[in-house]
């Protein structure tokens, strides 16, 4: 029953528009579909729970097309955005951009995407793997400072016998 | 798991009638106090909330960690900070399971100095703040700063070598040297840069706030807790959320009563109670526990359980390079600056703060970096993460007696008992003292040619400190200098809620020194019978 009323809610230009809301409000020109693609799905999935949030988002989604005068999918990106900054309080896109905001990246596509290399200890760490790989600043001192100079912990001016009777 | 498989895991059954030492939560603090007690042969009851995961079921992966260590019970955040909005039900981060947040700490293990335990005569009448000194000094906790060392493993003392640089580290010491900075090392940190102890050296694997997977990070779940069970003398109860703290007729506390897993009430009769529970869950344990005797909460005579809320005044700076970092590769917080660490008014604020390495992956990065923010300017952030270099300003903040921990009569946990609501504003200095570190941040990183950097605001905290603090005099705060309720015979606390003043340094170095020494006092209580 609630399978039946999901898809017959969430319609497949209802979610098309709901994958190109999300490349719009998180653009990486690198990211194929596949991630905003699982995103997508990650909000729908989530207002199955929610019979408001299902409705919110259904006529969120349906009145976008409204809003843009027709197709929002067919918006460019400086439009969709800036129809999408006007809407900025709106619950249901508050809601997208909750769910959104930690499916996106939390794809193990977009962190391959964006240079991070995921579980390391499987792979016995970094220690073989570059965790020092780092070659355009010469190699710091490790040890703690051991020169002349002694770390001032109170400065002449707030030791207690200056400062007393003082109100600050 | 039968009885003998419970026995080597949990420890020698305890009778519930049997009048034990009762320590709540199993954490830096109660860990310590634990193995500390039990060593001297001295009968223990460990109940921690949380269940006992082992190295083996930490996740490498941030969201899937939170999820499975978090304290996720309800909780609200209030007040005019931002956290309220961003994360009205996640004001800490703390963890739920044995060994309690030292299974994710960072590892970073400054002591306080000595200024920082005589806050009210160094910092004077500061306006809105709630000042104390602490009824203790440097000199009294010097030794079992040693000890607490020796324990963690601290890198840099007692002959433990550095942990070497990462590429976080690189970039941020190198930066160090150029604005001048001197008192920059890879440590101190509570993690093996060779064997020690029985556990391995880093193999630099990151996931600090994960759970390390390969023991090299010191925690009570791989240390205290398990050298406690094998005395024979201890008896760890995970999965025990306690309740109340009661006490007999003279006042003097007799038992503990908890929930197990499955919601049922259970009894553990105590003659010592050490409650260890986090600055959150220990106030709100005393404030459950009112009486006709302790009408506005357990040990709460002065008015003071759950007041003086501290959280570090903290911020992140993450920078973006021309050239790779990888900042998330290696120790996340081996990289620690002390020259703010230091009390010098004409920077406009008082009390000092450090700068520490820090790293996120993806996920929490784009959940933290800017709360609530979307469009390019936010995903430009996120493009740029294998080129970022990131640090952590950690500060004193000033205690406030409206910053508190209370009962939140409209919210429950899921065991029906009312939760937690923490309530925080920054006093001024706090606000100074964050800018002053953003803006040094920046050099630092503009030093070694940033192409521009981004700050981000507190985090849900992770240092929570102050709400049950020790005071020389008993109408000041809640407990004396050793910890033991100033109106309570038998009550201890043994976590960061003793704290009277926060100091600028990581805390659990600190309150594990506390409750080496905190123990070393019950021990010779419980010795001579009084």
């Amino acid at each position: 029953m609630a399978e039946a009323t999901h898809e017959s809610v969430i319609s497949p230009r209802a979610r098309n528009a709901l994958v190109r809301l999300l490349r719009v409000a998180y653009p990486h020109p690198r990211f194929p579909d596949g991630p905003y693609e699982r995103t997508a799905d990650a909000v729908i999935n989530q207002v199955e729970a929610s019979l408001w949030h299902r409705l919110a988002l259904t006529r969120g989604l349906e009145s976008l097309d409204d809003a843009a005068g027709g197709d929002f999918a067919a918006l460019d990106d400086e439009a969709a955005l800036s129809l999408l900054r006007g809407i900025e309080d709106a619950g249901f896109f508050a809601f997208i951009r909750g769910v959104a905001v930690v499916s996106l990246y939390d794809d193990h596509e977009t962190w391959e995407l964006l240079g991070y290399e995921g579980a390391s200890y499987e792979q016995g760490g970094y220690l073989d793997r570059g965790f020092n790989d780092l070659d355009w600043l010469p190699s710091p001192r490790i040890e703690e400072y051991a020169g002349p100079d002694q770390l001032v912990e109170v400065a002449t001016d707030d030791e207690i016998a200056a400062t007393e009777g003082s109100h600050r | 798991m039968n009885a003998d498989e419970r026995t080597v895991q949990l420890g020698q059954p305890v009778g519930h009638d049997e009048e034990v030492v009762v320590i709540v939560g199993s954490g830096a603090g109660g860990g310590t106090v634990a193995h500390e007690l039990t060593a001297r042969g001295i009968r223990c009851v460990v109940l921690e909330a949380g269940p006992y995961l082992k190295p083996e079921d930490y996740e490498n992966d941030e969201w899937a960690a939170f999820n499975q260590m978090a304290w996720l019970d309800n909780r609200t955040a209030s007040g005019p900070y931002r956290l309220a909005r961003d994360f009205p039900n996640l004001p800490a981060w703390i963890v739920k399971a044995v060994g309690g947040s030292t299974t994710h700490w960072s590892g970073a293990t400054p002591r306080f100095r000595e200024y920082e335990f005589r806050a009210r005569s160094y910092y004077g009448g500061l306006e809105g703040a709630n000042l104390l000194d602490w009824p203790i000094t440097l000199t009294d906790l010097a030794p079992y700063y040693d000890r607490a060392e020796i324990a963690i493993g601290s890198t840099h003392r007692h002959g433990r070598p550095p942990l070497p640089a990462n590429n976080n580290y690189k970039v941020f010491a190198n930066g160090a040297e150029k604005v001048g900075y001197k008192f920059y090392a890879t440590g101190p940190y509570g993690t093996n840069a060779e064997p020690y102890d029985g556990r391995p050296a880093s193999i630099q694997d990151g996931f600090n706030f994960q759970g390390d997977k390969h023991t090299s990070k010191w925690s009570t779940a791989v240390r205290e807790i398990p050298r406690a069970i094998a005395t024979g003398k201890c008896e760890l109860r995970p999965g025990s959320q306690a309740v109340q703290v009661t006490h007999d007729a003279s006042g003097r506390v007799d038992a503990v009563l908890y929930l197990d897993e499955d919601g049922n009430l259970h009894r553990q009769a105590a003659k010592v109670v050490c409650v260890a529970g986090n600055s959150i869950e220990t106030p709100r344990l005393l404030l459950m526990s009112a009486s006709a005797l302790h009408p506005d909460g357990l040990a709460n005579s002065s008015g003071q359980v759950g007041r003086n809320y501290m959280r570090h005044t903290t911020g992140s700076v993450y920078a973006r390079f021309e050239q790779p970092v990888h900042m998330y590769r290696g120790e996340t917080m081996a990289g620690i600056i002390a020259d703010e660490a230091r009390l010098d008014s004409s920077r406009g604020f008082l009390g000092g703060y450090y700068m520490e390495t820090l790293a996120l992956g993806p996920a929490f990065l784009a959940a933290f970096v800017e709360p609530g923010s979307w469009g390019p300017q936010f995903t430009t952030i996120l493009d740029g993460y294998d080129h970022t270099a990131g640090m952590w300003i950690v500060g004193e903040d000033m205690p406030q007696e409206s910053n508190r921990v209370t009962l939140n009569p409209a919210v429950q946990d899921q065991w029906g008992l009312p939760a937690p609501d923490v309530h925080f504003q920054d006093h001024p200095n706090d606000v100074a003292m964050r800018e002053h570190g953003y803006s040094r941040a920046d050099l630092l990183y503009e030093a070694v040619g940033a192409l521009g950097t981004h700050h981000t605001p507190p985090y849900p905290a992770t240092h929570n400190l102050g709400t049950c603090r020790m005071s020389e005099r008993p109408e000041d705060g809640v407990l004396d200098k050793w910890g033991q309720a100033h109106d309570v015979p038998g009550l201890f606390v043994s976590d960061g809620s003793v704290m009277t003043t926060g100091a600028a340094a990581n805390p659990t170095l600190t309150i594990v020194a506390l409750a080496i020494r905190q123990a070393e006092h019950i021990a010779e209580t419980l010795g001579s019978g009084s």
